[in-house]
């Protein structure tokens, strides 16, 4: 997923922003204002670039900024972007609690015993190379046009990439701390709580970052397809319209979206479950 | 002393054990010891063959291939300190010293206080709220001792405690494991490398060979129950003790010489006892 500050998201879980460690607070702070500032930049050039060079095509192929910001502000005066911002996210939001929910049980389950791990493998391998266009077709034939039908696609087409990150940090417990919980004769459902559930934490986090990201293309592509409601369904109508500065306009607020959801809630989320990992 | 106990608090029956399937992978064969209640027992032998193994049949983390190892009161509460300290990453020195206690159902009050006062006998008051990897090796050998300490055992494992301390820190924790065995009356199985150490503080030695290990030589040392680091050294017997532990072990680290030897894991460890260095088995565990 999109990261446009500090390391790259996959590292984030482990490494502390690289501030070098004799480094001063305000000279580390001073650090991250200067690239701040060169994002900044880039992000004006690319605006400024996109102001001279859409004037030169028809509209509906290349719309101007001024023309993507009325498209912006008709539709929040009219309560559409709220209002399908949130059936996005409603459907985001509940496929992804889904697999959350589901998937750190299962995962561990599945990781934990070989019989789980045999028996499940047809179906993970089924979801994890089953194309979306199928689940989607199917969801159709099942469901219809529905928002159960968005989230069960979503569900399906994300689950794995949750699931396989989940099991590979099930394999990599620490015996030897599985064995210590033993001999102070933890119970299992101890050595669930205390041992194994926190060193599945790093894996389950960055389980969760990949399986947000697909989930966001899953969701819109599904909405497109099936919805009934929802930013890809506006999109889908929007082109079928020709007014492609709505559909520039979406596109533009999903990426701010993804960027909210990224550090509002994940980072601050991450931080708190790997505080023992980042003190320096 | 209570090795004269009728009924010892572990038993060792003819135990063999070996992790693989043929007779040349076995690490344990007809090891005979008791351990009596209130006794210390050291443990001492070349290094991978099989000392930890034994710890971790009497905390019933692996079972034996034959014969029997018995806990003779299975209520009885048992610390087992690691060869590596195995804290918890995710939690600070405090709770991680916490985790015994939190095994035996004490309420919180009494659960802090006894991890502080654990962490005060172990010298690490002052880093309670740091994490794991924020400590040095020795500390984290520190703070798996205390976790093992606070639980103020009946039964107590200690593989190696000291390997990590520095000489100063090391007699200090000597003597004060003396201190609580002495008054708890703590049964103790100690593996340790060090002749010093295992003269220093066990009531009787047992000294193993190389893999396939068998108990060579049981010890019963005479230096009374208050003894004390000066009092030993000056004993008449402990020179001519230490030279024959010395030279019991001596083919034993040379039956581990990799021109001999005929297993992986005795090659590896032997490089580092013919070092001379306090060798760790790569291996182990
Ligand atoms: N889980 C295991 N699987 C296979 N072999 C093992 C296992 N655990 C131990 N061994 C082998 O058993 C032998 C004894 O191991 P152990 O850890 O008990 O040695 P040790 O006497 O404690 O050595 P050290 O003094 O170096 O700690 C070693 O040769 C090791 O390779
Ligand atoms: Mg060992």
């Amino acid at each position: 997923m999109s990261s446009l500050i500090g390391s790259p998201p996959e590292t984030g879980a482990t490494t502390p922003t690289a501030v070098p460690a004799r480094q001063g607070l305000s000279a580390g702070r001073a650090r991250t204002a200067r690239r701040g500032l060169r994002v900044l930049a880039a992000v004006v050039v690319l605006g400024v670039a996109w102001a001279l060079i859409a004037p030169n095509y028809p509209s509906f192929v290349f719309p101007t900024p001024a023309d993507v910001w009325a498209s912006f502000t008709r539709a929040v005066e009219r309560g559409v972007w709220v209002e399908q911002v949130i059936a996005t996210l409603g459907h985001l939001g509940s496929a992804f609690a889904i697999v959350l929910v589901a998937g750190l049980p299962l995962g561990i389950l599945i990781g934990r015993s070989i019989i789980a791990e045999d028996l499940s493998r047809v179906v993970l391998v089924f979801f994890q190379t089953v194309p979306t266009v199928v689940l989607i077709a199917l969801a159709l034939a099942i469901y219809g046009i529905s928002d159960e039908s968005v989230i069960g696609v979503t569900v399906a087409g994300s689950i794995t990439y949750f699931l396989l990150n989940v099991i590979q940090g099930t394999r990599a417990i620490d015996r030897d701390l599985v064995d210590m919980a033993r001999a102070y004769h933890a119970n299992e459902t101890t050595i669930m709580r205390t041992v194994v559930v926190p060193s599945v934490i790093p894996y389950f986090l960055a389980g969760a970052r990949i399986t947000l990201g697909v989930a966001w293309q899953i969701t819109l592509f599904s909405e497109y397809l099936m919805g009934s409601a929802g930013i890809g369904f506006n999109v889908n109508t929007a082109i079928s319209l020709l007014d492609t500065s709505t559909v520039f306009m979406w596109g533009l607020s999903v990426v701010a979206l993804t960027l909210l959801v990224e550090y509002g809630l994940f980072r601050p989320v991450e931080r708190r479950l790997t505080r023992h990992m980042r003190r320096t | 002393m209570a090795q004269d106990d009728p009924q010892p608090l572990v038993t060792f029956e003819r135990v063999c054990k070996s992790f693989g399937r043929r007779a040349e992978e076995s690490v344990l064969v007809d090891v005979d010891l008791d351990v009596g209640r209130g006794e210390l027992v050291a443990i001492i032998g070349p290094s991978g063959c099989g000392k930890s193994t034994v710890l971790n049949l009497v905390a019933g983390l692996t079972d034996v291939t034959s014969g029997s190892v018995r806990v003779a009161d299975p209520e009885v509460r048992s610390a087992y300190v690691f060869q590596n300290p195995r804290l918890l990453p995710w939690r600070d020195v405090q709770a991680n010293v916490e985790f015994s206690l939190e095994q035996i159902g004490l309420s919180r009050k009494d659960i802090r206080d006894r991890a502080d006062e654990a962490l005060d006998l172990v010298h690490l008051g002052q880093h309670k709220d740091k994490y794991p990897h924020e400590l040095s090796g020795g500390m984290q050998q520190r703070a798996a001792l205390a976790r093992g300490l606070a639980l103020d055992p009946g039964l107590l494992l200690l593989d190696e405690p000291f390997g990590a301390l520095d000489a100063l820190t090391r007699g200090y924790l000597q003597e004060e494991l003396l201190g609580i065995v002495r008054r708890f009356q703590t049964t103790t199985l100690l593996v340790t490398h060090d002749i010093d150490e295992a003269l220093l503080l066990a009531d009787r030695l047992a000294v193993m060979s190389s893999r396939p290990a068998r108990i060579r030589q049981i010890f019963e040392l005479p230096f009374g129950p208050d003894r004390a680091l000066d009092k030993v050294v000056a004993h008449p017997e402990f020179l001519p003790l230490r030279t024959e532990i010395r030279e019991l072990l001596r083919p034993e680290v040379e039956a581990t010489d990799p021109g001999s030897a005929s297993t992986d894991a005795s090659q590896a460890t032997a490089a580092g006892t013919r070092r001379g260095s306090r060798a760790r088995a790569g291996t182990a565990q």
